[in-house]
């Protein structure tokens, strides 16, 4: 079987002793800032990108999802322990989880999430082995017309997937592909939108960008409303949840596994929306659904599931197509393209040791995430204690100098904080930071499809609707535009939009 | 004007005018082979028709005011700590990064939940120190020396 050998090939890789720490390093960082409110996974990756350059890709690789699927773990502690969702994926925990806490059972949720998590997380890494090249092999097949569509399709997902506005995440998306094309013109070497400055020449960077959009902003937000956490005091005791725990989570898990992996492929908030339908489908699957908000461990154990296996299937585009389906993987093809990778179909073949040596990496994260959050749980609740007054400062000097060992260039500090003010004033107005962040990444690439296909078509842009994939592509993404503006969809997403908030 | 929506809508109305117009210096080429002014153009004038939806939507929602956002929120602080930020990028060159760095953090802890003078000397200097060691002599990043020479 070729898959034996290429996973023998990952462990070879992921069991290195470099690879081993930088792991360890990721889920840990992960872990942290799955911990702290007020610092994701997307800042923490975009803050610690420029220390990577050092690296060997493999290994930075390695940390960087690390960090993502960490973040995913740590991020259910606060929200059983202290009510507030450590980051937004694990916001639905909150509301069974704090409730067994408060009922003296912190313990076994606390468990029930970290085994939910690993059992899901390996489940989807699985699926990740088998789907992931399969797929690549039916991308090769596709040309820059279908690209273009796909990624249009990316776009339009992200956007009707978001919170509650979808012509706000239309809008930006729309800016964020106009922040992707600043900078000099591939095909005609013109500069565009540089306003003479030279380090827009090569474009805005994604880091200070991401940095600005989801750390300093998310900082200053902080800072105004003055954040009340009371650490839910009681002895943490049993983590291991009993054989009834067992018995009531079983399924929720099941479900939740492949809830998240299928809904994580998709483009746009993966983790956060397959969390939610996990617990809706819990609670409509459930005999008696009205004790769910009261303490119920199957409200615990199929959203963590579903949060966890989202993160695997997340990947899944990214290595197969080279087209990111949310912020972190955006973060991660521009590491890959800073390490000179092309993500994209021939991935997985020429560069073997990556995919599978990130790929069983994870396993071996997950395990290490299990003996991290559990047996060392005192540790993360002290961390919980620490008073924000003293966190501030610095997480915002990580990102003074995250921006600043990019190039040298304190030109990079301003644009990060540039956009550290218009995303606290896009967060005041009620506009998402995601669409604009996937689409800036799009953006070039989406140019380079759109040009490649005009050239193929003789300059006809019939070419996106007489190939048969692109057609379907297209006719997708049309409904998904029609969609919203029917009366019985519009409400159906009016009471998401509410359960959401 | 009624809402916030609105309120905001008209501002990116305005950033996609401003960016289809400046657009339109660069060449927009034809459909079939599109300039290097081609996508911005229709990026920006995307922005403005998305946002004047925003608006005709918001149209029978309810009224709001400015204020409402700000409500019970210190609204001092962000301007306060944004200010600093921005001059400490001015000054990290002149001053260099242990000096600035020191500077700044003894001014975020002081500012925002007065800690005791100890504390915020302590503060800084472990966060410069610790930040040092870590950016500079660990990972290896080129951090400005500034005019003292360290």
């Amino acid at each position: 079987m070729d898959i034996v050998a290429n996973v023998m090939l990952g462990f070879q890789v992921a069991l290195q002793p470099a690879n081993l720490f930088f792991c360890f390093m990721g889920v840990l960082i992960g872990t942290l800032v799955g911990v702290l409110p007020g610092l994701g996974p997307v800042a923490a990756m975009s803050l610690l990108l420029p220390t990577t350059f050092h690296l060997s890709p493999v290994s930075a690789v390695i940390m960087l999802s690390g960090i993502y699927y960490g973040a995913m773990y740590g991020g259910s502690t606060t929200s059983i322990l202290v009510n507030i969702p450590g980051e937004a994926a694990s916001v639905i925990t909150c509301l069974d989880g704090y409730q067994m806490a408060r009922k003296g059972r912190a313990g076994a949720a606390l468990g029930i999430a970290a085994f939910g998590s690993f059992i899901a997380g390996t489940l989807s890494i699985l699926g990740l082995m088998l789907l992931a090249p399969m797929l690549a092999d039916v991308a090769l097949k596709f040309g820059p017309p279908e690209y273009f569509s796909l990624m249009l399709l990316g776009l339009v997902i992200v956007t009707f997937l978001a919170g509650s506005s979808m012509p706000k995440a239309l809008l930006m998306a729309a800016f964020g592909l106009f922040l992707g094309l600043i900078g000099m013109d591939i095909m005609t070497a013109t500069p565009r939108f540089t306003f003479d400055i030279y380090f827009l020449m090569d474009g805005v960077g994604l880091v200070p960008v991401v940095m600005g959009l989801f750390g300093i902003s998310e900082v200053l937000l902080n800072l105004e409303s003055k954040l009340e956490r009371e650490v839910f005091e009681t002895k943490i005791k049993g983590l291991l949840p009993n054989r009834q725990d067992w018995r009531d989570s079983a399924w929720p898990i099941a479900r939740g596994s492949v809830i998240g992996f299928f809904l994580g492929i998709l483009p746009g908030g993966g983790a956060v929306i397959s969390s939610f339908v996990s617990y809706g489908v819990e609670k409509k699957l459930s005999a008696d659904p009205e004790k769910f908000g009261t303490g119920v461990i199957a409200g615990v154990a199929g959203p963590e599931a579903a949060n966890n296996a989202a993160a695997g299937g997340a990947f899944i585009p990214l290595l197969t197509l080279g087209i990111p389906a949310n912020a972190v993987m955006a973060m991660l093809l521009g590491a890959l393209t800073i390490y000179g990778m092309q993500p994209g179909p021939m991935l997985i073949k020429e560069h073997p040791d990556l995919f599978w040596g990130v790929v069983t990496s994870m396993y071996i994260g997950n395990i290490m995430l299990l003996v991290l959050n559990l047996p060392l749980i005192g540790v993360w609740v002290k961390i919980l204690k620490i008073p924000y007054e003293y966190l501030f400062p610095l997480i915002l000097l990580f990102c003074l100098i995250g921006a600043f060992s990019l190039n040298n260039s304190v030109g990079e500090i301003g644009l990060m904080l540039f956009f550290g003010g218009v995303g606290y004033l896009m967060k005041k107005f009620d506009y998402e930071a995601a669409p604009l962040v996937l689409a800036m990444v799009l953006g070039p690439m989406m140019e380079n499809a759109l040009r490649q296909s005009l050239i193929m078509a003789n300059g006809s842009a019939a070419i996106f609707v007489t190939r048969p994939i692109s057609l379907a592509v297209v006719v997708l993404v049309l409904a998904l535009l029609i969609l919203p503006m029917l009366p019985w969809v519009k409400k159906k997403r009016e009471v998401i939009a509410e359960i959401v908030e | 004007m009624k809402n916030n929506d609105q309120r905001s809508s008209l501002i990116w109305l305005l950033i996609g005018l401003a960016i289809a117009f400046f657009s339109r210096k660069y060449n927009l080429g034809t459909a079939s082979s599109p300039g290097p002014g081609f996508l911005p153009f229709v990026s920006g004038a995307a922005m403005a028709c998305l946002a004047l939806v925003v608006f005709i939507q918001q149209i029978p929602k309810k009224k709001d005011t400015l204020k409402s956002l700000w409500a019970n929120k210190r609204w001092l602080a962000v301007p306060i700590v944004m200010a600093s930020l921005v001059v400490y990028a001015i000054l990290l060159s002149t001053l260099g990064f242990i000096l600035d760095t020191f500077l700044l953090t003894a001014f975020l802890l002081r500012v925002m939940e007065p800690l005791g003078w100890g504390k915020v000397l302590a503060g800084a200097t472990g966060a410069t120190l610790g930040s040092y060691a870590v950016f500079h002599l660990w990972l290896e990043a080129q951090l400005p020396a500034g005019f003292l020479g360290f």
